[in-house]
């Protein structure tokens, strides 16, 4: 009977070990990405102009609560960056960039808001294997793609294009870029663009 | 066989998938091809020129052309969670080398940001301190002739003749103790040190 019991309490302790293995395996390297393949690099028709006033917009912040674009006008520059959906490939590496240069952002006097239009349960799970972000992540989940799609970014499959849009303290539009989807805006250039907001 | 017995087979077994977790053993010879290939600016900075051993001051140069026996490459992005998290680890296995005196000029280590400017590839730098050469990627080249490689990957390799090189050690994802890591790439090479 006790080995019975041993025995049974050995394949328990197995089966979980291995669960947790595979779990942090897929963490450390990468498994939980879903690859979309290569995509049209862009999908959507702008709304908007530089030169325009910034559409506001409140959306729900993963951390909690609800942030507006009109919470930092007169306060900071604004980069504001919808990226396509969370667990994809390029978009899991370009949030995790951007939150190690906290500084050249604060050294521009800008903060950063980002936005896909997944739920707040997967952008938790997704923002929290990236670390700790320092800026805000809003779900423009429901109605879905309201934001992306007043800015004219929403791709006609319900994602968002990658994009980035510079707002300055008066709330007028500065820099606009849909970038190809399939690739990563370089961040010198959202600097070189924040740094010419400088009086 | 009694439950003991039992009891110590499970937890090994239980302990083995542990063992090699977060890393995986990709063929070498897989990337010699692609490393050689590799061209990388030569820095600005003299004393990085002089602990690569390069004599130019300026356009690129191929990593048979460093002056080392052992050359260890951190292959990481800027962007990669798991390389930020991994950096303070991969500074203490430079700082491993350097305390071993026998290894000064003999093992030397790089970083290539893959995909990255050299723009990132500082960021990421002065981030972490990162205290040994970090180099950038300009229009993902190493990327691309490397196609599906994770980040953070490691390689050693050898010099081979000409501008070819032999990569003798390849691992995928962090490691959790640069004494024992350093010490398996020593004993892979198969130079003694």
């Amino acid at each position: 009977m006790k080995t019975k019991i041993a025995t049974s309490l050995v394949i328990v302790t197995c089966v979980v070990s291995i669960g947790i293995w595979r779990a942090f395996a897929a963490d450390t390297l990468h498994e939980g990405i879903y690859d979309v393949g290569t995509q049209k690099p862009t999908d959507s028709v702008l709304k908007v102009k530089k030169g325009d006033t910034a559409p506001d917009f409140t959306l729900r912040a993963v951390s909690g609560g609800k942030v507006s674009l009109k919470d930092y006008l007169g306060k900071k520059n604004i980069v504001i960056s919808f990226v396509p959906a969370a667990w994809t490939p390029v978009c899991s590496d370009q949030w995790p960039g951007y939150n190690i240069a906290k500084d050249e952002f604060e050294r521009n006097n800008a903060i950063l808001i980002g936005i896909s239009v997944d739920n707040i349960p997967t952008q938790y799970a997704w923002t929290k294997s990236m670390g700790a972000l320092w800026f805000p992540v809003l779900s423009d989940f429901w109605p879905h793609g309201k934001v992306a799609d007043t800015y004219g970014v929403l791709r006609s499959d319900g994602t968002a294009d990658r994009s980035i849009f510079i707002v300055d303290k008066k709330g007028k539009i500065r820099y606009i870029d849909v970038h190809d989807i399939n690739q990563r805006p370089p961040l010198e250039d959202i600097i070189n663009e924040l740094t010419k907001l400088q009086p | 066989m009694n439950i003991r017995r039992i009891f110590t087979l499970g937890v090994l077994f239980c302990i083995l998938p542990f063992l090699g977790a977060g890393s995986s053993d990709v063929p070498e010879k897989d990337f010699s091809v692609a490393l050689a290939q590799v061209k990388l600016t030569i820095p600005s900075d003299p004393q990085v020129r002089k602990y690569l051993g390069l004599k130019q001051d300026s356009g690129q140069f191929s990593l048979s052309q460093v002056d080392a026996d052992i050359l260890i490459i951190e292959i990481f992005s800027m962007y990669c969670p798991h390389c930020q998290r991994h950096a303070p680890m991969a500074n203490k296995l430079d700082q491993e080398i350097r305390n071993r005196k026998v290894l000064k000029n003999r093992v030397k280590h790089i970083g290539i940001g893959i995909g990255n400017s050299a723009y990132e590839v500082n960021i990421f730098r002065q981030k972490y301190s990162i205290p040994y050469p970090l180099f950038e990627d300009p229009g993902g080249r190493v990327l691309n002739s490397m196609s599906g490689i994770r980040t953070p990957h490691y390689f050693a390799l050898h010099k081979g003749s000409g501008t070819a090189i032999d990569v003798f050690f390849s691992r995928q994802g962090p490691f959790d103790d640069a004494k024992v890591f350093l010490e398996t790439i020593l004993k892979k090479s198969g130079i003694k040190v």
